[in-house]
């Protein structure tokens, strides 16, 4: 085995990245070095497409949301023309953060350190006593500083810091058609983002929230346990019988870019029936099932409302869209990660059925969840145990042997191989190896 | 507007004790005794960002009835609790206790103060927030019917919240 006993940091270069990374191993300095945790800020954080937010989270003019991008602090704001920007969250003039905490409404953004104004399209209105700064200073290229890239998909909004980086279109790819299952999970086509938040937080690396059809009954043991006692509970009836054993038909897929999923779609189909039934004892629940049919045709219509919305699927790197939720990974250090949940409401539908889902949204997860908090509790376990490194190797191999590769590059493997990991890493990989345009 | 405080209630003993008694059984993770102070139909929420929430278009950390609540105490029970293993060692103040309504035919509506500490895997992290509880009496003993917690840093981020807080 061609193993460094430890890695070195101070050997960083394209050759030591490179060996880190072979096709079924990874050297668990990739999760624990603070080096390498630097360089990806750099290469991947502030390089490719981040996720921002969702349209619907800014509503109105003056509307904001303070996000990160990497480690830069950014706004996502609605103009009075409308327009959704992303802009640095940093007065012109000496670099205070200009809006506080997470949300808020500001048509006049004020700097309160030397009261300079801006409006929500960013420009700089005003500066007092103006004149003292002499007849070159130029208002107009003062304000408040744009993110180089800003594209969005069907309301979701995506940033880069790199001007070079390839179109959103491109990046995104084939989990473009995931993310159509869950806004077309909506009879309008569209999702409402505003119905709070959980932000979390563990002691471990930002990787560590992958996508793992492997884990879930070890991990959730207990609460597959809770469920088996009530099979319409929580969560439950969405896995009912098992989707994660090796001979169902769910399946993990690399769609390429880092971005992965868990194909549960013919589990989920399988119980069509008993999903029809509850939605009908519900308030709008037939009348949501015959929109749905009108609009996407029979077979379109059963396969989104089986999947209530789930595409379960992972955008590299920052975003992943699971159960009822969007979910942001903010990286902070290699030994810390926010993970913020939104419970996403589908437009269009009964209170009774977005109730539902947030209530299903809260039962497993967020801080006091029945899955979440013993994610993190395992992540943590495995950040400790990743120190031990007289055999550094992590074991990605599984189910290697049995890839399947499609026309569009899609690699498929069975719900509990890891594929996803394999998927991601090639990204990973990718990303900090390449010095150009991305 | 009265300068001085109120009267102290005929019933404030007894309530006080029942909460004091409620604490010790969280703070002891004694499920089974803990949830049999509870009424049959029941609330035991803690919201998130703020205490002004709509639950039915907001998310919160916690909003159980019955079924939810029973789930959460039978998951803490089995072995595979990951969270829960090592459970958290837990001491909580139950403060500024102030009866706010009711009579015993109705129920009352209490508010206090807690401040939990918790300790687990070398880390101590303290928990603090108001409390709102219903208590309904039942059978010569007084029941939960609802529990609200409200935490100070609800809108923060949190770590691991698995314990009965």
């Amino acid at each position: 085995m061609a193993s460094p006993l430890q890695f070195q940091p101070k050997l960083l270069n394209e050759e030591s990245i490179c060996s880190m990374v072979t096709e079924g191993r990874v050297h668990s300095g990739v999760f624990t070095d603070p080096g390498i945790f630097e360089l990806e800020i750099s290469q991947i954080f502030h390089r490719t497409w981040i996720y921002i937010g969702h349209k619907s989270e800014v509503p109105t003019h003056g509307d904001f949301k303070t996000r990160k991008i990497g480690r830069q602090p950014v706004l996502m704001i609605r103009g009075k023309d409308d327009v959704v920007r992303v802009l640095m969250n940093r007065c012109r003039h000496r670099g205070t953060q200009v809006c506080e905490g997470e949300q808020g409404n500001a048509k006049h953004i004020r700097c309160w350190f030397h009261g300079w104004v801006y409006n929500a399209n960013g420009e700089l209105l005003e500066v007092p006593m103006l004149e003292a700064y002499g007849d070159g200073f130029d208002k107009s290229v003062m304000g408040l500083n744009q993110a180089p890239r800003v594209e969005e998909y069907r309301g979701f909004v995506f940033s880069s810091l790199n001007p070079d980086v390839p179109s959103l279109t491109d990046h995104l790819g084939n989990a473009r058609a995931m993310m159509d299952l869950m806004l077309d999970a909506s009879p309008k086509g569209d999702i409402q983002v505003n119905a709070g938040v959980h932000k979390t937080v563990y002691q471990g690396n930002w990787k560590l929230v992958g996508m793992d059809g492997y884990h879930v009954k070890y991990v959730h043991a207990s609460v597959i346990a809770a469920w088996n006692r009530n099979p319409d509970s929580g969560l439950a009836a969405t896995h009912r019988g098992d989707p994660f054993e090796d001979e169902s038909a769910s399946r993990t897929r690399d769609l390429g870019n880092g971005h992965v999923m868990l194909d549960l779609t013919e589990h989920r189909l399988s119980h069509y029936a008993q999903f029809t039934e509850m939605l009908k004892k519900m308030t709008g629940g037939q009348q949501y099932l015959d929109e749905m049919k009108t609009k996407h045709g029979e077979e379109r219509a059963k396969l989104l409302v089986s999947l209530a919305g789930d595409p379960h699927v992972g955008i590299y790197p920052n975003l992943q869209l699971i159960n009822n939720q969007i979910r942001i990974i903010n990286p902070i250090s290699a030994d810390v990660c926010e993970v913020i949940m939104f419970p996403v409401l589908l437009d269009g539908v009964s209170d009774e059925i977005n109730a539902l889902r947030i209530r299903q949204h809260e039962s497993f997860y967020g801080p006091a969840g029945s899955g979440s908090p013993d994610d993190a509790e395992i992540f943590e376990r495995v950040q400790k145990g990743m120190y031990a490194q007289v055999n550094p190797w992590l074991e990605i191999s599984r189910g290697l042997h049995r890839e399947e590769c499609d026309e569009n590059g899609v690699i498929t493997g069975k719900i509990s191989d890891e594929v996803t990991q394999r998927g991601q890493m090639k990204r990973w990989l990718a990303l900090m190896l390449d010095s150009g345009a991305e | 507007m009265k300068s001085t405080p109120p009267e102290s209630h005929p019933w404030l003993n007894t309530i006080q004790e029942f909460l004091f008694f409620e604490a010790d059984l969280a703070d002891n993770h004694q499920f089974k005794d803990w949830q049999a102070l509870w009424t049959k139909d029941l609330l035991y929420w803690v919201p998130c960002h703020d205490e002004g929430v709509d639950p039915t278009h907001q998310v919160s950390i916690i909003y159980d009835d019955r079924s939810r609540l029973e789930e959460r105490l039978f998951r803490l029970q089995t072995k595979q609790a990951h969270s829960q293993n090592p459970r958290s060692r837990l001491s909580r103040s139950v403060t500024n206790i102030r009866i706010e309504s009711g009579d015993r035919e109705t129920g009352f509506k209490v508010t206090s103060r807690i401040h939990v500490v918790e300790s687990r895997l070398e880390r101590v992290t303290h928990w603090a927030g108001r409390q709102t509880h219903r208590l309904v009496w039942e059978e010569s003993v007084f029941h939960m019917s609802e529990k609200k917690i409200v935490l100070v840093n609800n809108d923060s981020l949190l770590g691991n919240l698995t314990f009965i807080i």
